[in-house]
């Protein structure tokens, strides 16, 4: 600016001088430079325009002065500026850095965007399948229910059926113990029967004792009659002989009598000749007592027979009044049975008559058959039941498992969403801060808008909000899922508490099973089904009797054949009382046949000693031993046959063999041939070992021929 | 059918007496000289020579018989006694489940016999595997066997009614069974209580 020309000022132009002004130095300087500064003293020559060029001088120096300070002003405008700029950079840079920032922030919230997009999807899809499982499990549940409502129905039904049968089996209890009441009192008859009968059998055990000893005592006198009577025999013996004697005698008279019969007088002749004829006649006379005996004999003998099966029709008839007397017995007791049982069948109801009692055993059978099948049908139905439980369990761990699984799935969910809400919080205090620090670079900046970012800024804070609207409604639907959890859970804990019941059902079930069965092993049985019985001859009392029963037959025998052979001597003794006549014609008869029957042992003795020699001699060339036999008696009475065998190859007579035959059984019997080590040894394999003679003897052939062929 | 039910029944019948005879040499009722080994129906049976018990086993095997093909016989019991005391020392219980509709109806089940003698077999050999816990028969014993019938079977004159000779707080060990799928034969033994194993 332009001063209006002041004053002058005395030495004003001295300070000023003093004054190190670098841009003037009021001094005027003449324009071309290099002159020297005109000093200002010369300036009163000319003071106009000393004047007019000293003011321009001042001028020129305040403008040149105003000129300094305002370059200096654009000097630290410019700084200002660079700073300005400088911070403009920066804050270039720092935005910049924001947009990146931001991009990154963007990026990442697109990721968590995304992250929580799939995150919602399988929350979604978990939920769903958990609806859907939960849904399957309900359904499950309820058919379970109504399945547990039938069998519990079913049970009821069942129960109430096996009510009403026990009441049946009580009533048939009570039935089928008044029949075993009543079998138990037929019994007891029975066994009075049998005690009866026994009684019966020991009197008829006693009598045939009796008789027995009838017969024993009957045989002792037959025998001491058969004694007697063979003494008597041996008397008349003698007496035949002493007749015998006289009648050889007599005959050899009687020839000498012949011969000399010319030589004596016929007075003699004729007095032996009456002697003989009245002899005759007494023999003959004797003769036909004889026959009148013997026929006589022969009719006692018939009659005898006769006798005896008289008496045999007469015990028979006695066997059958007794066997009568016991069917008269029998009947009685088995009209009072009708009677009881006619008693019990009007005890019975629906039975009428006897046809029907087996009828209604049959109903009761089948009832108690049917019972016993319903029985089953329970049993398999509670196996079912079990069956269905442990499924109803595994599904119930199952579902606890799962729930579980959406448990930590809803706790990771809900973590997520946490981490989310943090990421937010921090998003949100970032962008915040970025606000800010636009707000203060908008402030900075004149021209300088960030709309862009303040859009973007604002679509973040809508997508945050929408995120945070996404986040609520997850945790409305976790919610819903908890609740969702805790109801399954107490539907779980019901269905468990059920299936512990039936669990104690089953264990109690399975204590009966196995009561039964320890009732089955220990032999229990249902009386009103099942009887037990047992063999009446146990080996004991079978072999008692046999024993018993053979020793009787044996005596019986006994005592018959004795009997037999008294009642023979007695018909002989009979006829030996009598002289017979025809005693020499017997005899001769007798002799007769004596001699044939020599004859004929004498023949059969050589035939046999012929045979026996050849079959001797046969059996020594075909097995090639000499066999010699010999009947001994061991010390105990027993007989044995001892066969001694010599081989046709036997190098000297000491090689002998000795068996020992007893009934049926052929035994070696140690000597000093069969004590050498050699034939021992053979006899330990052959004989006590394969327990074959044959082969010992066959071995015993060979190995002597070897050795008689090698020597 | 009747060919078949027979068949098996001589099956079942027999597979039990060797069972029987089985038993009766391991428990040592009957000295082992007396015991002769005989293969029959694939089964090596070991068979008493005793005269008497072969007659008793004979004639019970024919009643038995009768009773298994009319579906009467519910289970066979060989009892072991002590022959002073007459006390029951064990019971081999044999348990017969029959099928009913074989029996009334003739409906035919089909079994391999090899199958069958197979499983006697097998009870023959845990029958021998027994004497290692079941107590020492020290004294001398007899057997018997019982029958347990249904109750409307004709009692034969060579039988009676029993009572069913039971151990008191027996041992029971059971055994395997063999099925001919006509008849089902479970094993099972109880014994009594040894005083040593008590002690």
């Amino acid at each position: 600016m332009m001063l209006r020309t002041p004053p002058q000022r005395k030495r004003r132009a001295e300070s000023v001088a003093g004054d190190e002004s670098p841009v003037s130095d009021r001094r005027l300087v003449p324009y071309g430079g290099g002159a020297a500064a005109v000093p200002i003293a010369s300036a009163e020559p000319s003071d106009p325009m000393v004047c007019t060029y000293h003011c321009r001088q001042m001028v020129k120096s305040e403008f040149m002065v105003a000129f300094n300070t305002l370059e200096r002003q654009v000097g630290d405008y410019q700084a200002r500026l660079e700073t300005l700029h400088e911070q403009l950079c920066r804050s270039d840079d720092e935005r910049k850095k924001c947009q990146d920032h931001l991009t990154f922030l963007e990026q990442e919230l697109a990721a968590t965007k995304g992250r929580e997009h799939a995150l919602q999807e399988r929350l979604l899809k978990e939920v769903t399948d958990s609806h859907e499982r939960h849904r399957a499990q309900l359904k499950r549940i309820s058919e379970l229910e109504v399945e547990l409502n039938r069998e519990s129905d079913s049970r009821k039904t069942a129960e109430l059926s096996a009510a009403s049968a026990k009441e049946t089996i009580k009533d048939l209890e009570g039935k089928l113990q008044r029949l075993t009441e009543s079998s138990e009192r037929e019994k007891n008859m029975l066994k009075k029967e049998l005690s009866f009968s026994q009684d019966s059998l020991n009197l008829s055990a006693s009598k045939l004792a009796a008789n027995l000893e009838r017969m024993r005592l009957r045989a002792e006198n037959s025998e001491k009659e058969a004694e007697l009577l063979k003494q008597e025999l041996k008397g008349l013996r003698e007496q035949l002989n002493e007749c015998l004697h006289q009648k050889s005698e007599v005959e050899h008279k009687l020839s000498r009598f012949s011969a000399s019969s010319n030589q004596n007088t016929p007075t003699e002749d004729q007095k032996l000749v009456k002697l003989l004829q009245e002899e005759i006649r007494n023999y003959e006379s004797e003769v036909r007592e004889a026959r009148r005996l013997r026929s006589s004999h022969v009719n006692n003998e018939l009659l005898k027979e006769k006798l005896l099966e008289e008496k045999g029709r007469r015990e028979r008839a006695e066997m059958e009044l007794s066997k009568l007397m016991e069917f008269q017995e029998r009947a009685q007791k088995l009209e009072l049975e009708l009677l009881s049982w006619k008693s019990l069948l009007r005890e019975i109801p629906d039975v009428s008559c006897y046809d029907d009692i087996p009828k209604k055993f049959a109903a009761l059978q089948k009832e108690v058959i049917e019972n016993m099948i319903k029985v089953g049908e329970i049993s398999a139905s509670l196996k079912e039941l079990e069956v269905k439980l442990e499924d109803a369990s595994l599904s119930r761990q199952h579902a606890e498992n799962e729930s579980a699984l959406a448990k930590e799935k809803a706790e990771s969910a809900a973590l997520g969403a946490k981490r989310l809400e943090l990421m937010l919080a921090s998003v949100t205090e970032e962008r915040d801060r970025l606000k800010k620090d636009s707000f203060v670079l908008d402030k900075q900046k004149a021209g300088h808008t960030n709309e862009t970012l303040l859009k973007d800024l604002a679509e973040k804070e809508n997508s945050i909000r929408e995120m945070e609207n996404s986040l609520h409604q997850l945790r409305e639907l976790l919610s819903h899922q908890h609740e969702e959890l805790e109801l399954m859970n107490e539907k779980l804990n019901v269905e468990a508490r059920k299936v512990k019941s039936l669990e104690r059902e089953g264990d109690r079930l399975r204590s009966e099973i196995a009561l039964l069965e320890s009732k089955l092993g220990h032999g229990d049985y249902c009386a009103s089904s099942t009887k037990v019985l047992r063999m009446v001859n146990t080996l004991a009392v079978d072999n008692e009797a046999k024993h018993t029963i053979e020793a009787l037959q044996a005596e019986l025998k006994r005592t018959q054949e004795k009997l037999q052979a008294v009642e023979e001597l007695k018909g002989q003794s009979d006829v030996g009382k009598i002289i017979d006549a025809n005693i020499p014609e017997k005899l001769v008869q007798l002799k007769s046949q004596i001699a044939i029957l020599e004859k004929r042992e004498e023949r059969y003795k050589a035939v046999f000693a012929e045979k026996i020699s050849v079959f001797r001699r046969a059996c020594c060339s075909l097995f090639g031993y000499k066999i010699v036999m010999d009947d001994q008696q061991r010390p105990n009475g027993i007989p044995v046959t001892r066969f001694t065998l010599q081989s046709i190859y036997a190098q000297s007579d000491d090689e002998k063999l000795e068996f020992e035959y007893e009934s049926g059984t052929t035994n070696i019997v140690v000597n000093e041939y069969i004590s050498q080590p050699e034939i021992s040894h053979q006899v330990e394999i052959f004989i006590k070992k394969m327990n074959s003679i044959q082969a010992f003897t066959a071995n015993l052939t060979m190995e002597s021929f070897n050795k008689r062929t090698l020597s | 059918m009747a060919s078949r039910t027979i068949s098996k029944d001589i099956i079942t019948l027999k597979g039990s007496a060797a069972i029987v005879g089985d038993i009766l040499y391991n428990r040592g009722v009957y000295p082992e000289e007396s015991f002769a080994k005989v293969k029959k129906y694939g089964l090596t049976m070991l068979l008493t020579q005793d005269d008497g018990v072969k007659s008793f086993i004979a004639s019970l095997t024919s009643q038995l018989s009768e009773w298994l093909e009319s579906g009467k016989l519910q289970r066979v019991v060989l009892v072991i006694m002590s022959k002073a005391t007459s006390e029951v020392l064990e019971r081999w219980n044999f348990n017969i489940e029959t099928d009913a509709e074989v029996v009334e109806k003739g409906v035919i089940r089909e079994k391999s016999d090899k199958e069958i003698m197979r499983e006697i077999q097998a009870i023959m050999r845990q029958i021998a595997s027994c004497i290692t816990y079941l107590p020492c028969l020290d004294e001398p014993c007899v057997f018997d066997v019982l029958a347990y019938t249904d109750k409307d079977v004709a009692v034969p004159f060579t039988w009676i009614e029993s009572d069913a000779k039971l151990i008191q707080n027996p041992q029971m060990v059971k055994l395997h069974s063999f099925d001919t799928k006509i008849h089902k034969v479970d094993t099972l033994v109880s014994y009594k209580n040894d005083e040593w194993d008590e002690q």
